[in-house]
């Protein structure tokens, strides 16, 4: 179920009355997972087989890994859990792109082969379960931390709703400690739980469904060349969907676990404010990118090797990065890109370093992937009570005024990053490049006054907001506010999300 | 904060409901979905409708029930052709039911995507249909039928912000809208025009120069590939033959239009050009509203749907002439 629907509202009433009940711990966690499997059930009953299966499977080799004294029993436990989780990963998500360009090359090669189309489902969610559950195996394997106890826990911990199909995606260290001791939200957490459920609704269907998704698929759907004017338009009303989707479905997430007493980590952070790319990973779906570097990039060698491995180290981790969100060689060419802009960046970063060095003046104020890597921490718990993650930047604050220059830079650059990722085929990405920079001409106006009007005012207020409020965090922005002006802004949100009545459409990273 | 959230949406309701407006279902493809679920309700009980938007207003479904006793199910979808719904039914192995097919010509016999569209994303969306989706749509129902409000339609924010009516550019295709007046949909998905649309000549007008609009879109549309008429027909003649082998029954029926509408579809498609070779083609029998003194003149206001008045009126005639399958409960 989506949480923008009726049926998840009638559903988290009742998952909130059921938790607030005087039941025993036990009781109450059982509930939370029953409650679990008929969120995921509700889509696709019969894929729940395939949850049970990656959570049992993972609850004991993770175990096993834990305990078991023989390293190369080890390994071949590891290698279990790896074949299991990205085997199963690989089957439905990327069994018919694999199969297409199996065919591609054959045919190339002259040979006559074509196998019927594949009929493959892609059960909801698999892309951030499957990394929930092997950071778990990894972990154990690195003896990192400690086994969940319990399969109740350890189920808890894969299933639990709010992350399930969209993440963020969690560490056991973050959520496995939060099960074992009773809890239940205090009348501020649930304020601020409804607060951020409301506003993540608001960014989703008001915002995202309502104001962009038609103007982004307009121009998008088109066959033919556009005026430049509304491929701009239709690529910034993307750039706000996307955000506003995503980023909506987190902030639900993080409301609805909040409601229940349950804290997860942050997973943006106002990523349109970033000053450069390595600040961009560190704010948009904070959750992959650290997963990213910690299970990937540091695993490959990170920048422990030398310069040029760590561009390839870099580069590779983009790539399959790009490739996570989709089987599509679009998806890779995106991630490509931001590869691309990060070795530019490094390059960059690089020199300055050196040339600090050499004047021993203060650092510059981007930090690498690569350069965050070397410094990674374990995830940290704020004043706040809020996880926060261990790549957030740690000199924002020496950001001076013509970093607005470069924020704006950064965001025209992931803009262009976002015609690979929405288009579906590279003819598609071309005809929208090449209408943005005159290369292609002609073509009939798409975008009505009005439609350019909703995404010029949106996509101006989005960066003004994330740009002035880079550094702040949306529930102490809501305290420091007069209770009166938050409940105004809050009933505002409300009644507009009453009135927009979008139907419950998905949210884009559900196909991922 | 949700004193102040009821009262904003209670005075929008109370507003509304003092200018008159009433209620009105979103006839999106949810709904459709729902009375899709319903063909394989037992034949002897239950007449299904497929169709263009026509037989939506022409049918009384309130009246065809009572006289009938039957449950009528109407599956008809506006500005579209029939031709993917009738022949997903007659893939359908587990329909045997009595089926009547309303005919628009210039939509019956098109093949352009626009006019698939609709009724294509109907049924994948009704064969994709989720339990979570399912429950959403009965809680969404319960809502729908005590709140004016809750009309995506006329509506939603975006209607109101549409309402600013910003001048645009040369060149941009706007679909004009619809006047509110001209389309209110019960459960039951029956479209009716208000009292308001049937006595406002500026509101009729309004829609006439849609359907102008629309015509001369057609005309510049580019020419079709091969011939769709002999296509269709084929088609349609395939889906009636697997509906008939299996028990099922089938009668066409071409609902009034009137005035310049009437004439321009004539042009196009004359009887013996579209009517007669369906009916040819398909070995079915039908009923033209021009065949009988009861429906012959009925007046369309806006000179392509009867006022509900009238379409009790189309109703009781359609029933005369339906078989005796269609309309008994033996």
């Amino acid at each position: 179920m989506v949480f923008n629907s009726y049926t998840f509202i009638a559903f988290f009433l009742i998952v909130l009355v059921l938790h607030n009940l005087p039941l025993p711990w036990k009781v109450k966690k059982i509930n939370l997972l029953v409650a679990s499997y008929i969120f995921y059930a509700a889509w696709n009953p019969p894929f729940i087989l395939l949850l049970w299966l990656s959570t049992v499977v993972d609850f004991f080799v993770g175990r096993a890994l834990y305990i078991q004294p023989n390293k190369h029993k080890r390994r071949v436990l590891l290698v279990v859990s790896l074949i299991g989780n990205l085997g199963m990963l690989c089957f439905f998500k990327y069994g018919g792109f694999i199969l297409d360009n199996f065919v591609h090359m054959v045919n190339a090669l002259g040979v006559n082969y074509h196998p019927a189309k594949p009929n493959i489902i892609l059960p909801a969610g698999i892309s951030f379960y499957t990394f929930t559950t092997l950071c778990y195996t990894i972990d154990m394997y690195k003896k990192e931390s400690r086994p969940v106890k319990t399969l109740l826990d350890f189920s808890l911990f894969v299933t639990f709703f709010p992350h399930l199909v969209a993440g963020p995606i969690v560490r056991p260290p973050q959520l496995v400690p939060q099960f074992e001791t009773p809890r239940t939200a205090s009348r501020r957490q649930l304020m601020e739980g409804l607060f951020l459920l409301s506003l993540g609704l608001f960014m989703k269907v008001v915002l995202a469904d309502s104001m962009l998704s038609a103007s982004a698929d307009t121009v998008f759907n088109a066959h033919g060349p556009l005026p430049a004017l509304d491929a701009w338009m239709g690529l910034l009303a993307f750039t706000g969907q996307i955000f506003f989707d995503f980023a909506g479905y987190s902030t639900c997430a993080v409301g609805a676990a909040l409601c229940l007493g349950f804290i997860l980590p942050q997973n943006f952070r106002w990523p349109y404010g970033a000053v450069g790319f390595s600040d961009f990973w560190r704010r948009w779906h904070i959750t992959l990118s650290s997963w990213l570097r910690d299970y990937l990039y540091i695993p490959l060698g990170g920048n422990r090797h030398g310069k040029w491995r760590t561009y390839i180290n870099l580069m590779l981790t983009m790539l399959l990065g790009g490739l996570w969100h989709g089987a599509n060689w679009t998806f890779v060419a995106w991630g490509g890109l931001h590869g691309f802009y990060l070795w530019v960046e490094k390059f960059f970063n690089d020199r300055k370093e050196r040339a600090r060095l050499s004047t021993g003046m203060e650092g510059g104020m981007v930090v690498s992937l690569s350069g965050s890597a070397a410094v990674m921490a374990k995830p940290m718990r704020s004043v706040t009570g809020e996880i926060s993650s261990p790549i957030l930047p740690a000199r924002l604050s020496s950001i001076n005024r013509s970093g607005w220059f470069y924020a704006l830079f950064t965001f025209f650059l992931v803009n262009i990053t976002w015609v690979f990722f929405r288009a579906s085929t590279f003819g598609g990405a071309g005809n929208i490049l090449g209408s943005m920079f005159g290369v292609v001409h002609g073509g009939t106006p798409l975008l009505t006054s009005l439609a350019m009007v909703k995404i010029g005012v949106i996509i101006a207020i989005m960066l003004i907001l994330h740009w002035f409020l880079r550094n702040s965090r949306v529930l102490e922005l809501a305290q420091r506010l007069p209770w009166w002006l938050t409940g105004i802004i809050w009933s505002g949100m409300v009644i507009l999300l009453i009135l927009s009545q979008e139907s419950s459409s998905s949210f884009i990273y559900f196909q991922f | 904060m949700v004193i102040l959230v009821i009262a904003v949406i209670g005075g929008w309701e109370l507003y509304l409901r003092h200018r008159g407006v009433t209620i009105s279902y979103d006839n999106g493809k949810e709904l459709w979905s729902d009375k899709r679920a319903m063909v394989y309700e037992p034949p002897e009980k239950t007449t299904v409708f497929i169709g263009s938007s026509r037989i939506k207003y022409d049918l009384d479904i309130e009246t065809f029930q009572k006289m009938t006793g039957r449950h009528a199910v109407q599956l008809a979808v506006e500005g579209s052709s029939p031709m993917p719904v009738l022949e997903d039914l007659g893939e359908d192995t587990a329909f045997r039911g009595r089926l009547v097919v309303d005919v628009t010509e210039i939509l019956f016999f098109s093949m352009a995507p626009p006019n698939l569209e609709r009724p294509q994303t109907d049924l994948a969306w009704y064969k994709g249909r989720t339990p979570a989706q399912r429950a959403s749509f009965v809680l969404d129902r319960v809502l729908e039928s005590q709140f004016v409000f809750l009309d995506r339609d006329f509506m939603s924010l975006n209607d109101a912000i549409a309402n600013l009516k910003i001048p645009d550019r040369p060149g941009v295709f706007v679909f004009p809208a619809f006047p509110m007046d001209f389309n209110r949909t019960n459960f039951e998905r029956q479209s009716k025009m208000t009292d308001h649309f049937v006595a406002d000549t500026s509101l009729q007008h309004r829609v006439q120069n849609i359907w102008v609009f629309l015509m001369e879109m057609g005309k510049h549309a580019p020419p079709p590939k091969g011939d769709p008429v002999a296509m269709i027909l084929g088609n349609a003649k395939k889906a009636v033959d697997k509906i008939r082998a299996r028990g099922g029954e089938v009668f066409f029926t071409r609902t009034p239009s009137s005035g310049p509408m009437l004439g321009g579809e004539m042009h196009v498609f004359p009887r013996d050009k579209g009517w007669e070779p369906l009916l040819a083609a398909t070995r079915s029998k039908g009923f033209h509203f021009m065949d009988k003194p009861a429906t012959a003149h009925l007046i369309c206001p806006e000179w392509s749907h009867l006022t509900p008045s009238d379409a009790v009126l189309y109703t009781k005639a359609l029933i005369a002439q339906l078989p005796p399958s269609f309309v008994t409960t033996n």
